[in-house]
C-alpha cells in the first residue's frame, strides 16, 4: 500500500507559540482519513505545510512522493484544498470562481461541475459578495470535489454548511472513497468522521496522540455503564478497569476499559439487574480522553 | 380612539426614544472604529487650504499678476469647472482661492457618502449589524448613529477648514462660511447616501448610486454657471451650487447653505421612512444575477489579475482623466494671464506662467496615480490576509506567477492612468490656449514620470515580500515625496534633503528639460524592487 502524505517530526513555531511539536502522520492511498483535533490543535498549519504555503522549522513532509515546498506546483495540480473559512473576491460570481480555480488546477470535469452545483444547491450567477458563509463554502467544495484530483485536503470543509448539505458532503465524500481517491479530512466534527474516515489521527497540542482505525481506538477506551440494581451494588470500585463510579442509592454510573467489561458485568449480575444501558464511545469521548484530564482518572 | 390608531395587541409603546436607543454607543463604536480613517480624511482635505492657496501665491505674485489672470477666469469655461463665483470684479488672492472650492466640496461629499455607506449598509451587508440590533439598539439607531458621525465629521471638517483659512489670514467670517458650505455639502452627500443605503443591498450599491449623484449635481452646477454668471437656475438644482451661491468674500450669505442642511434631513427623513419598509439586509434594488461559468479567457493568473483589477483601473482612467483634462483646460486662463506680463514682473529666471502650471499640475496627478500603485499591490496583500491567495496558490499556480501577474497588470495599469494624466493635461491645455503641439509635450511630460509610479509599485512589493505587516509604510514614502515635492522648496530645504525623495529626480517638463537618465534609472530600480518583492513573496510563509 503505498502512501499518500507522510510527515515525520514536524515542527512549526509562531513566535512563542509552538503550532506543530513533532507531528507525525501517514495518510495511505485510496483511504480517507481523519484529522482530529480541538481549535488550535494545529490541524491548520499541518496542512499549510502539507499544501507548501506554510514552511516547517523541522521535520520531513511527503506528498503524493514531492515535497510540498519545493513541488508545490506540481503538487497542486494533483490536489485540491478546501479550507474551513472561505473567502472569494466580491466581485466575482461564484460560477466564474469556480471555473477558474479547475481551469488554474489544469481543468475540472465540466459534467461533474455542474452536478455538483446542482446536488450542493448553489446558484452560481450569484456574486460572491452576496453568498452567506454556508454558500462560499460550497462554491469552494464544488471547485475542489469538481476536478480530477488524487488527494483532497479538507480543513473543517463543511463548517456553515447545514444539516441537508452536510449528507450531500458526506455522499460524496462516501462516492470519492469508491474512486480511490485520497481525503484527508480535518474536523471537530465528530460525527462526520466518524462515518467517513477509515482512519483517524488525533492532534493535540502540535503532536499526534493517537492514530488507527475507529475499531483500533475504541479497543483502547471505554465503555459507559449505566445501571439500576435491585440491591446495591457494592465492590465495583475494587474491581480493576472500572473508572469513574457514581452511586446513588440503587443505581449506579462508570465507565469501564474494553478487557474489563465482561468482569464488571458479571459483578453487577450479582445484584439483581434492574435496567441496564451502555454504549461504545463516541468519539467526543475519545476526544475528551485525551484532552480531558481523564488519564489521570 | 381609532381603529387605525389602535396599537396591535400585545405590543406596549415603546420607551421614549425606544427606536434610536443605543445610538450613543453605536457613535462611539463608529469613532472608535474610524480613529484612523477619519482623521485622515480631515487632515487630508484641510491640508489642501495651505497647498491650494501657496500655488496661487506662486503663480500669481503680485496684484497685478492676480488681476492680469483673474480677469480671464471669468470664462465661460472656468466658470463651467470652477463656477459660479463672486467678487472676482476687483479679485484679491483670497478671493482667487474660491476657485477650489469645488474641489472641497467634492471631497466632502465623498468621505460623506463613504463614511454613511459603511456604517449602514456595510455593516448590514457584513452581518455585524445583525449582532448589534439583536442587542437592546433601536431600530433606527445604526442609521441615527451613521448620519451622526457624518454631522460630527462635516463640522469637523468645516471647522478645521475655517481654522486652517483664518490661518491664513482670511477674515473669519468668510473662513467660516468657507468651512461651512463644504460641511453643508458634506451633509447633503450624507443624507442622499442615507436614502441609497436602504436601495441596495450592498455597500457598494449604496456608495455607487450615491456617487452616481455626485456627477450629475456637477453637471447640474457647470451648467448653472455657464447660464449665468451669478449661476442660473441649474446651479440652484444642484447641492454642489449652493455652497457657492454664498457669495463668500463678496456679499456674503448663509441661507442658500439652508438648502444642503434642508436635503441632509430629507434625506434622513426618507430613510427612516424606506428603512422601516424593509428587512434587515434586504434592498429595494435586487441584485442583477452575473454568469454562471466563467468567460473563456479566464483561464490564466494573469487573467484573474486583471478580472480583479479592471473596474478599478476603469474607475481610476475616467477620474483621472476627467481631471486631468479640467486641469490643463483652466491652462488657457493661466496662460492669457500671463501674455502681457513683463518678464520683471514675473521674477526670478523667466518662468513661463501657463507651463510652470501645467507642468505642477502633471506632477500633481502622477502622484495621485502613484496611490493607485499602492491600492493596487495592496489588492495581494489583502488576497492573501484574506485567505482568497491560498485559493489560487494550492490551484497550480506558484507564487511568483500569482504576485508577478498581477504587478504586471499594476504597472501597465499604472503607465496607462499616467498616459491619461498626459492626454488629459494636454488636450485640454491644447484647447483652451489654442496650441496643439502642447498635447505631445504634455503627454511625454507625464510619460517620463511614469518611473515614479512603477517605483511605487515596487516598493510596496518590495514590502510585500519582506516585510508584510510594514506594507502599510508604502504610504509614508509617497506622502513623503508628496510634502518635500510641494512643501520643502517654499521653505528652502536643502537640496540634499530633497533629493531622498525618488519623486524629486525626473525634470518637471516643460519647465526643465527632459532628461533620460533619471527616468532609465528609476525604472530600473523599480523593476529590482518588485523582482525582490517577488522572490522574497516566494520564500516565506503566506499570513492569513
Amino acid at each position: 500500500m503505498t502512501t499518500a502524505v507522510s510527515a515525520v517530526d514536524l515542527t512549526k513555531a509562531y513566535g512563542p507559540t509552538r503550532a506543530l511539536d513533532g507531528l507525525d502522520l501517514t495518510v495511505r492511498s485510496g483511504e480517507v482519513h481523519g484529522f482530529l483535533g480541538p481549535n488550535g490543535a494545529g490541524k491548520s498549519t499541518a496542512i499549510r505545510i502539507l499544501l507548501g504555503l506554510v514552511r516547517a522549522d523541522g521535520g520531513a513532509a511527503a506528498v503524493l512522493g514531492g515535497d510540498p515546498w519545493r513541488d508545490s506546483v506540481a503538487l497542486h495540480r494533483r490536489l485540491a484544498y478546501v479550507p474551513g473559512d472561505v473567502e472569494l473576491w466580491p466581485d466575482l460570481t461564484g460560477g466564474e470562481i469556480i471555473d477558474l480555480l479547475g481551469r488554474l488546477r489544469g481543468g475540472a470535469v465540466a459534467a461533474r461541475r455542474d452536478a455538483l452545483v446542482e446536488r450542493f444547491d448553489l446558484d452560481p450567477t450569484r456574486r460572491a459578495r452576496t453568498y452567506s458563509k454556508g454558500n462560499r463554502q460550497k462554491v469552494a467544495l464544488v471547485a475542489a470535489l469538481a476536478s480530477d484530483v488524487e488527494l483532497l485536503l479538507l480543513d473543517e470543509p463543511t463548517s456553515g454548511l447545514d444539516p441537508l448539505m452536510e449528507a450531500v458532503f458526506q455522499q460524496v465524500v462516501g462516492e470519492l472513497r469508491g474512486e480511490e481517491r485520497t481525503v484527508l479530512l480535518s474536523s471537530h466534527i465528530l460525527s462526520q468522521v466518524e462515518k467517513l474516515a477509515d482512519r483517524v489521527s488525533i492532534i493535540r497540542r502540535g503532536r499526534v496522540v493517537q492514530s488507527g482505525t475507529l475499531a483500533e481506538m475504541r479497543h483502547l477506551t471505554r465503555t459507559a455503564v449505566e445501571a439500576t440494581t435491585a440491591a446495591p451494588a457494592d465492590g465495583l470500585d475494587r474491581l480493576p478497569g472500572v473508572h469513574g463510579l457514581e452511586a446513588t442509592g440503587t443505581r449506579v454510573r462508570f465507565d469501564v476499559d474494553g478487557d474489563h467489561l465482561d468482569g464488571a458485568l458479571k459483578h453487577l449480575g450479582g445484584f439483581g439487574v434492574l435496567s441496564l444501558s451502555s454504549h461504545p464511545p463516541t468519539l467526543e469521548e475519545l476526544m475528551l480522553r485525551h484532552y480531558g484530564d481523564g488519564e489521570a482518572a | 380612539m381609532t381603529a387605525t390608531g389602535a396599537p396591535s395587541p400585545g405590543r406596549t409603546a415603546p420607551a421614549a426614544g425606544g427606536a434610536a436607543a443605543g445610538t450613543g454607543a453605536l457613535v462611539r463604536l463608529a469613532l472608535r472604529r474610524d480613529r484612523i480613517r477619519l482623521p485622515a480624511w480631515l487632515l487630508g482635505i484641510t491640508v489642501f487650504v495651505p497647498y491650494f492657496y501657496t500655488v496661487l501665491g506662486v503663480v500669481s505674485p503680485t496684484q497685478e499678476a492676480l488681476e492680469e489672470s483673474t480677469a480671464l477666469m471669468d470664462s465661460p469655461m472656468v466658470r463651467l469647472f470652477a463656477g459660479p463665483y463672486f467678487g472676482f470684479g476687483e479679485v484679491t488672492l483670497q478671493r482667487s482661492f474660491l476657485v477650489y472650492l469645488p474641489e472641497f466640496l467634492l471631497a466632502a461629499a465623498v468621505m460623506s457618502v463613504l463614511l454613511v455607506a459603511r456604517h449602514t449598509r456595510g455593516e448590514e451587508q457584513s452581518g455585524r449589524a445583525e449582532l448589534v440590533r439583536a442587542s437592546a439598539v433601536g431600530r433606527h439607531a445604526q442609521l441615527t448613529a451613521a448620519l451622526a458621525v457624518a454631522v460630527l465629521a462635516n463640522t469637523a471638517l468645516g471647522l478645521l477648514i475655517a481654522l486652517a483659512m483664518v490661518a491664513l489670514a482670511f477674515p473669519a467670517g468668510s473662513g467660516l462660511l468657507f468651512g461651512a458650505a463644504v460641511a453643508a455639502t458634506g451633509l447633503s452627500f450624507a443624507g442622499i447616501t442615507a436614502v441609497t443605503a436602504q436601495l441596495g443591498e450592498s455597500s457598494r450599491t449604496a456608495s455607487g448610486l450615491a456617487s452616481a449623484a455626485l456627477p450629475a449635481a456637477w453637471m447640474l452646477r457647470a451648467v448653472g454657471a455657464v447660464q449665468d454668471e451669478a449661476g442660473g437656475w441649474a446651479t440652484w438644482l444642484s447641492p454642489l451650487g449652493w455652497p457657492q451661491l454664498t457669495r463668500i468674500l463678496d456679499d456674503e450669505r448663509w441661507w442658500p447653505l439652508a438648502l444642503s442642511v434642508l436635503l441632509f434631513a430629507a434625506g434622513a427623513a426618507a430613510s427612516y421612512a424606506l428603512a422601516e419598509r424593509r428587512d434587515l439586509g434586504g434592498g429595494f434594488v435586487g441584485t442583477r444575477p452575473g454568469r454562471s461559468t466563467a468567460a473563456p479567457w479566464l483561464r490564466s493568473p494573469l487573467a484573474l489579475a486583471w478580472r480583479l483589477q479592471r473596474r478599478t483601473v476603469a474607475w481610476w482612467g475616467t477620474a483621472v482623466f476627467a481631471a486631468s483634462l479640467c486641469y490643463g483646460g483652466l491652462g488657457g486662463a493661466m496662460d492669457e494671464g500671463a501674455v502681457d506680463l513683463p518678464a520683471e514682473v514675473v521674477g526670478g529666471p523667466a518662468v513661463d506662467v501657463l507651463d510652470g502650471y501645467l507642468s505642477i499640475m502633471t506632477v500633481s496627478m502622477v502622484f495621485v496615480v502613484c496611490f493607485f500603485a499602492v491600492v493596487s499591490v495592496r489588492g495581494l496583500r489583502r488576497d492573501e490576509t484574506s485567505g482568497r491567495a491560498v485559493a489560487v496558490l494550492t490551484a497550480a499556480t506558484g507564487r511568483a506567477a500569482w504576485t508577478g501577474t498581477s504587478l504586471l497588470v499594476t504597472a501597465v495599469s499604472g503607465v496607462a492612468l499616467v498616459a491619461l494624466v498626459g492626454l488629459g493635461t494636454g488636450l485640454g491645455a491644447a484647447a483652451s490656449v489654442g496650441d496643439g503641439s502642447l498635447l505631445p509635450v504634455l503627454l511625454g511630460a507625464a510619460l517620463a514620470r511614469a518611473p515614479e509610479v512603477l517605483l511605487t509599485a515596487g516598493l510596496a512589493a518590495a514590502l510585500l515580500g519582506w516585510a508584510p505587516r510594514a506594507f502599510g509604510a508604502v504610504w509614508a514614502v509617497v506622502v513623503y515625496g508628496v510634502c518635500l515635492r510641494f512643501f520643502a522648496p517654499d521653505l528652502g530645504w536643502p537640496d540634499r534633503l530633497l533629493a531622498t525623495s525618488p519623486y524629486n529626480h525626473v525634470p518637471r517638463v516643460p519647465v526643465e528639460e527632459p532628461a533620460l537618465v533619471p527616468t532609465a534609472v528609476l525604472t530600473v530600480l523599480a523593476v529590482a524592487l518588485a523582482a525582490l518583492g517577488v522572490w522574497g513573496f516566494g520564500r516565506r510563509d503566506l499570513d492569513g
